[in-house]
């Protein structure tokens, strides 16, 4: 029997009707046509679908859609400001941070979770900060320049 | 393919534990879902009727109180790896907390949750054997207690009974010239541990001679476990590394371990001899620290 | 210095970078069409078994399936790659009467939903009669091995012999010699998108396709064979692809089979493999056991090499007989060796087909062939770097018979190197730094797929406003194609990169190009449309020369949007301004300029070849064998750096693929069964194992390629495995001649040397 979920997607409330068993992946693709998150794999691993829950990185493929009810959950669409992207995109462009592009919005959500939470982090802690994401193309370590950039502020936040 | 189910979501645990009198072996219960969730897409699991506990508040806290540490078992990963109380006074759960896995599973996912999937290379069981912790259930008869190293029965199977939920993990107070020391056997950083083990020391006043300690396993056997023939050899004496070399060849026979495509058996032992000498003589050392 | 280029060598965004940085690149798996199904793809249990009957009427009758289908519903024709060789097109992929390995495909199921679907296959019932199986090459090749293809003896798939010089008589007069064996693991892909597909056959006939793909050609022209269709009723797309790493240029199972439902239903239908689908049931890297005769002089010239291999097939020869033969080339590589001698077999077994992963062979031959130089050099107590000094390639050298090399920075790289690893403070206890040197190709030039295509193809189109519409059938699989085809096009105009929208991989508006693999965009499509370009430039400068009326020995050029006299830049006029005068001249026609490319003459290899040499620095805990990648830096050249952004990811995307060949990634196998279908499972390399890398970019450049470019994305995924074992030894003295290094074998093999140390 459908349950009622009611929450917040970078900004938009919504209220639908979903199956208990839909995944919050499921449900931002497939109900809200937010395809930027993306699916790599069925155990938990790759991290291609995160996105953030109430501040935090989560993989969306874990967290059962009814378990975001009454949260705020942001997505790669909700990283830009209309046109304006945000620092961390910006960065991401300059240093080359992605090649395929498939796991570029997890790594951006992880990143983004990384700097809410701790906008001053250490090189350790932003490479654990994306640990849990698989990238096969980047080898990483221009997404931990791109990250870098940002916290020695290098880009500015866009009015 | 997840079969579907219906949902419940209470906010108390008196009615989760009714929910759960109610649905009995029909009903499995999620909180972070992290472990949970893998099975159910591989369709190994597959319950009509799904608990989740995730919002119940009363389970979920960190209480630093004179008998010791108290963690509500719906704690996530997270929260316990960031907080000021254990990493100050219990800093190897903290530190094991940051290796477990991705960020995003340890914002989710919860202790209890960990510790009740019961896969025995799992990180936290070593760690909370090594502290002395007891683990406390709950069910609508009552509660009851036991010493983490009883709780996990077999490959993932506790002593959970039918109707209970872990609700809550204890830690006693760290006696004075005390340390702990964890380590993960792993090629891959945050991934699952090939072999683990966790050790705590506590030294007599003075003379390096170890009062007690306590030593733990993970990977090592069906269960964690508790080398105590190990602890033995090294128990009231003076550390050396002679008895450190007997102490890992005695776990090597407590141990269990299995062969799989990331280790052989044997492999597997000749890394208990090396490591509990290792985490003994790290745990020695943050003992004559503290 | 003032680069002589405008826009190549720039540090540009990718001209799809907005796109994937906010998440609105779509890719085939996004792609969602009104009245689309879903399908799955039921997979053989067995790893080899004869069909004896499948049952599909209960799976047909659960509400939701709309049709479900077996091989007897195919036109029964075999497919591959290999097509010059009609007996190498051994893969039906539907199977109608045998399967090969445990996920070989034997039905198909279209529903409303994925679950739909795949409750379905639970409900198809097939009878197998179970063969004896084989899975190692070693065994498979014995006379009493089961058969897996008919009339094919010992199963030997395709054998191939590369010889000059008389390798006996050299290794006579060798005053040293070495015989070493090796066995070089499997690999998967893990591209981040798995394969799929969106097929959908029209009332009338024709079928269009949504794919991840790196060749909608290849796959157009395969779709054709398969379904008996003029290759021009099938338009295939690539869409943004995640990901290909030679995963995605054949016609896999996503594919075909959601052709043949949407061919029954005449509604779209989608599949998208699953994960552990993609780790069973599509192409990996080729195991192969090498054996290597090295034969040298005291002073460490080499006089003759002798290498054969036996490699393991799977199941179908798919793209593995281009990869037998490569390994075979490339381990020769790079050096000059006067005699030299290869002779590989490939072996069918019944596993997961082995085929075609970014270095093609390559990452196994220069694994052993740089573990084996490096002994070599121990034995003889020469240097590591001046032993591959003596004999490295250099420029304009030719491989007797074989293939002339034009531009090789081999010895710049060595110099790098060598400089990098005396600039190191003392290293501490237990930390070595190996050396591994590699050259490889910039694109095939044997036209094993009888293409009678031009290999490469490009359409410019200049449009009123000066912008100017590339067409290129060439596929971003994120390597970044569109952006260095993009600049190659941008530059040779002499307009800015923004100017130039490009259009790719679409088999309906673009010309055909024979896909991203081997290398070869850069090189091959870059000169097509460059060539492209130029020809719409030469247009446009007719108009020009004649509005200016300058004197007729002047020559004239096109520089950020000016067309001025070379000689006196001064002089000049708009592009702009005559791109619309010259559209009027042209009775209102766009210009539009063509351009091909197809190697003629350049030997049957490659028209050229990237060189590098790696410095990899490990910390090994001896007391269990784990070991930490410190650094890995890398001096290579690849002749005019178009894309510089590009090549630095492609460098340090490769050191995580490579590194992880030799440090963790493998795929054990129980009876045919692969035992870590999961991305849990398969070790991959991840943010906090990744090494500190650097790069040494050396300045060559190349004739054959635009503007002097060539390949630097697959040639790097060479040395990283044997640079690994090369520091491993130097750390601790312990050689593992067996991939992956695992800290296992490491502990075992230190055990052993302290055991006959105490021996001694």
């Amino acid at each position: 029997m459908k349950k009622e979920l009611k929450f917040k997607v970078n900004g938009q409330p919504y209220d639908l009707f979903v199956k208990p068993k839909t995944l919050l992946s499921e449900v931002l693709r497939d109900e809200l046509g937010l395809t930027g998150t993306k699916r790599g794999c069925n155990s938990s691993s790759c991290g291609a679908c995160t996105v953030m829950l109430n501040g935090m990185s989560v993989k969306s493929c874990s967290v059962l859609a009814l378990q975001a009810n009454g949260s705020e959950v942001v997505t790669v669409e909700g990283l830009a400001k209309g046109n304006k992207l945000s620092p961390l995109q910006r960065a991401f462009l300059d240093h080359g941070s992605y090649q395929c592009g498939f796991c570029t919005p997890g790594m951006l959500m992880s990143s983004t979770a990384l700097l809410t939470e701790n906008p001053k982090p250490t090189k350790e802690e932003i490479k654990e900060g994306i640990d849990g994401n698989i990238c096969r193309c980047t080898g990483y370590n221009s997404i931990i320049r791109a990250v870098t950039a940002v916290v020695k502020g290098e880009y500015k936040e866009a009015k | 393919m997840i079969h579907d189910f219906e949902y419940f979501a209470p906010k108390t645990l008196k009615e989760a534990l009714a929910l759960l009198d109610k649905y009995q072996d029909d009903c499995k219960v999620i909180c972070g879902g992290q472990s949970l969730l893998v099975l159910m897409r591989q369709g190994l699991v597959a319950p009509p009727y799904m608990i989740d506990i995730k919002g119940i508040s009363e389970l979920s806290y960190i209480k630093d109180e004179k008998d010791g540490l108290k963690i509500g078992a719906i704690t996530t990963h997270r929260a316990i790896e960031k907080s000021a109380v254990i990493k100050k006074k219990y800093p190897v759960l903290a530190k094991m907390e940051t290796r477990l896995a991705s960020i995003q599973t340890r914002n989710w996912g919860t202790i209890g949750g960990n510790v009740c999937h019961g896969d025995p290379a799992g990180d936290p069981m070593p760690v909370l054997i090594a502290l002395g912790a007891t683990m406390t259930m709950t069910g609508s008869k009552g509660k009851r207690s036991m010493p983490a190293e009883d709780f996990s029965l077999d490959y993932f199977e506790t002593a959970l009974e039918p109707g209970e939920l872990l609700t809550e993990i204890s830690l006693p107070p760290v006696p004075a010239k005390t340390g702990s020391a964890y380590y993960k056997f792993n090629v891959i950083e945050s991934d699952l541990a090939t072999l683990s083990v966790a050790a705590t020391v506590t030294l007599g006043a003075g003379d390096g001679v170890c009062q007690d300690i306590r030593i733990a396993l993970g990977a090592s056997a069906p269960t964690p476990i508790r080398p105590k023939k190990a602890e033995a050899i090294l128990k009231g004496k003076k550390i050396t590394d002679a008895l450190l070399a007997q102490a890992g060849e005695a776990a090597v026979t407590e141990a269990d371990p299995i062969s799989d495509i990331y280790a052989s058996e044997e492999y597997r032992r000749e890394l208990i001899k090396v490591l509990v000498p290792r985490m003994t003589r790290e745990a020695m050392a943050r003992a004559k620290k503290a | 210095m003032t680069s002589k280029f405008s826009v190549i060598g720039q540090r540009v965004h990718n001209v799809d970078g907005t796109e994937k940085v906010t998440g609105s690149a779509k890719y085939t798996f996004d792609v969602v069409l009104p009245n689309m199904l879903y399908g799955k793809v039921l997979r053989s249990p067995h790893p080899h078994a004869k069909i004896l009957k499948i049952d599909t009427s209960k799976a047909k009758k659960l509400i939701g399936v709309k049709a479900v289908v077996t091989g007897k519903d195919t036109l029964g024709h075999k497919q591959g790659i290999w097509r010059r060789f009609p007996e190498l097109c051994d893969e039906e992929i539907l199977c109608r009467e045998k399967v090969r390995y445990i996920g070989d495909p034997v039905a198909a199921v279209a529903a409303i939903d994925e679950d739909t679907a795949e409750e379905a296959l639970d409900l198809i019932e097939v009878e197998y009669d179970l063969l004896p199986a084989v899975f190692d090459p070693l065994e498979a090749i014995k006379e009493d091995a089961p058969q897996i293809h008919d009339g094919v003896e010992l199963n030997i798939n395709i054998n191939r012999h590369i010889e000059w010089g008389d390798v006996d008589e050299a290794f006579k007069k060798c005053d040293y010699i070495r015989e070493d064996q090796f066995k070089c693991s499997s690999q998967a892909h893990v591209c981040m998108e798995t394969h799929d597909a969106v097929a959908s056959f029209g009332h009338n006939g024709k079928l269009t396709v949504w794919t991840s793909s790196q060749s909608s050609y290849y796959i157009q022209r395969l779709y054709a064979d398969m379904l008996d269709m003029r290759e021009s009723d099938i338009r295939v797309m690539n869409r943004h692809t995640g990901g290909g790493f030679g995963s995605k240029f054949e016609l896999d199972s996503a594919q075909f089979c959601s052709a043949i439902l949407s061919q029954k239903l005449c509604q779209p239908v989608k599949i998208v493999l699953s994960r552990e689908e993609e780790f069973t049931a599509t192409k990996r890297r080729t195991p192969m056991y090498y054996f290597l005769k090295l034969g040298a002089k005291k002073d460490g010239t080499m006089l003759a090499k002798e290498a054969r291999v036996i490699t393991e097939g799977g199941a179908y020869t798919a793209m593995g007989a281009t990869a037998l033969y490569l390994t075979g080339f490339f381990s020769s590589f790079p050096y000059k060796y006067p005699n030299y001698r290869y002779d590989g077999y490939r072996v069918y077994t019944n596993t997961a087909v082995t085929s075609a992963m970014r270095g093609f062979g390559a990452p196994q031959s220069t694994f052993v062939g740089e573990s084996q130089i490096d002994m070599m050099a121990d034995d003889l107590g020469i240097d590591p770097i001046e032993i591959r000094r003596k004999n490295g390639m250099t420029p304009n050298y030719e491989v007797p018979g074989q293939a002339f090399i034009q531009s090789c920075g081999l010895h710049q790289c060595l110099d790098k190197i060598e400089e990098h690893i005396k600039k190191q403070d003392k290293l501490p206890a237990n930390h070595g730094i190996g050396v591994s040197a590699y050259g490889f190709m910039s694109g095939g030039i044997f036209n094993w797929f009888n293409t009678p295509y031009a290999f490469s193809a490009a359409v410019v189109r200049i449009n009123i406003d000066g912008k100017v519409d590339l067409y290129t059938g060439a596929c971003d699989i994120g390597q970044g194609s569109n952006t260095t085809l993009s600049m190659i096009c941008a530059e040779e105009l002499g307009i800015k990169l923004e100017d130039v929208r490009i259009f790719s991989g679409d088999t309906g508006i673009c010309p055909p190009d024979l896909g991203a693999w081997g290398s070869r965009e850069t090189l091959m499509n870059g000169n097509a449309v460059k060539r492209a370009a130029a020809d719409a430039k030469s247009q446009i400068m007719e108009f020009a020369a004649a509005k200016m009326g300058v004197n007729i020995v002047y020559d004239l050029d096109i520089k950020d949007g000016r067309i001025h006299l070379v000689d006196r830049p001064e002089r000049g006029v708009s592009y702009y301004d005559i791109v619309k005068e010259a559209i009027r001249g042209k009775d209102g026609v766009a210009i539009m300029g063509r351009g091909h490319y197809t190697p003629h003459r350049k030997g049957m290899i490659s028209p050229a070849y990237s060189f590098g040499v790696q410095a990899a620095e490990v910390a090994v805990d001896v007391e269990t064998g784990r070991y930490k990648l410190v650094n890995v830096t890398t001096a290579h050249e690849s002749g005019t750096v178009v894309n510089p952004l590009g090549i630095e990811g492609q460098l340090e995307g490769a050191i995580m693929m490579a590194g992880g060949y030799g440090f963790c990634e493998d795929q054990p196998m129980d009876d045919g069964k692969i035992l870590n279908p999961s991305i849990a499972d398969y070790k991959l390399i991840r943010s906090l194992d990744m090494p500190e890398t650097d790069i040494l970019e050396i300045d060559t450049y190349e004739p054959e390629g635009p503007f002097g470019a060539k390949e630097a994305g697959e040639g790097l995924t060479n040395p990283t495995a044997g640079a690994i074992g090369n520091a491993i030894y130097k750390a601790v003295g312990v050689r593992i001649n067996d991939l992956p290094i695992t800290p296992e074998k490491v502990f075992k093999a230190l055990r052993e040397k302290e055991k006959n140390k105490k021996a001694k």
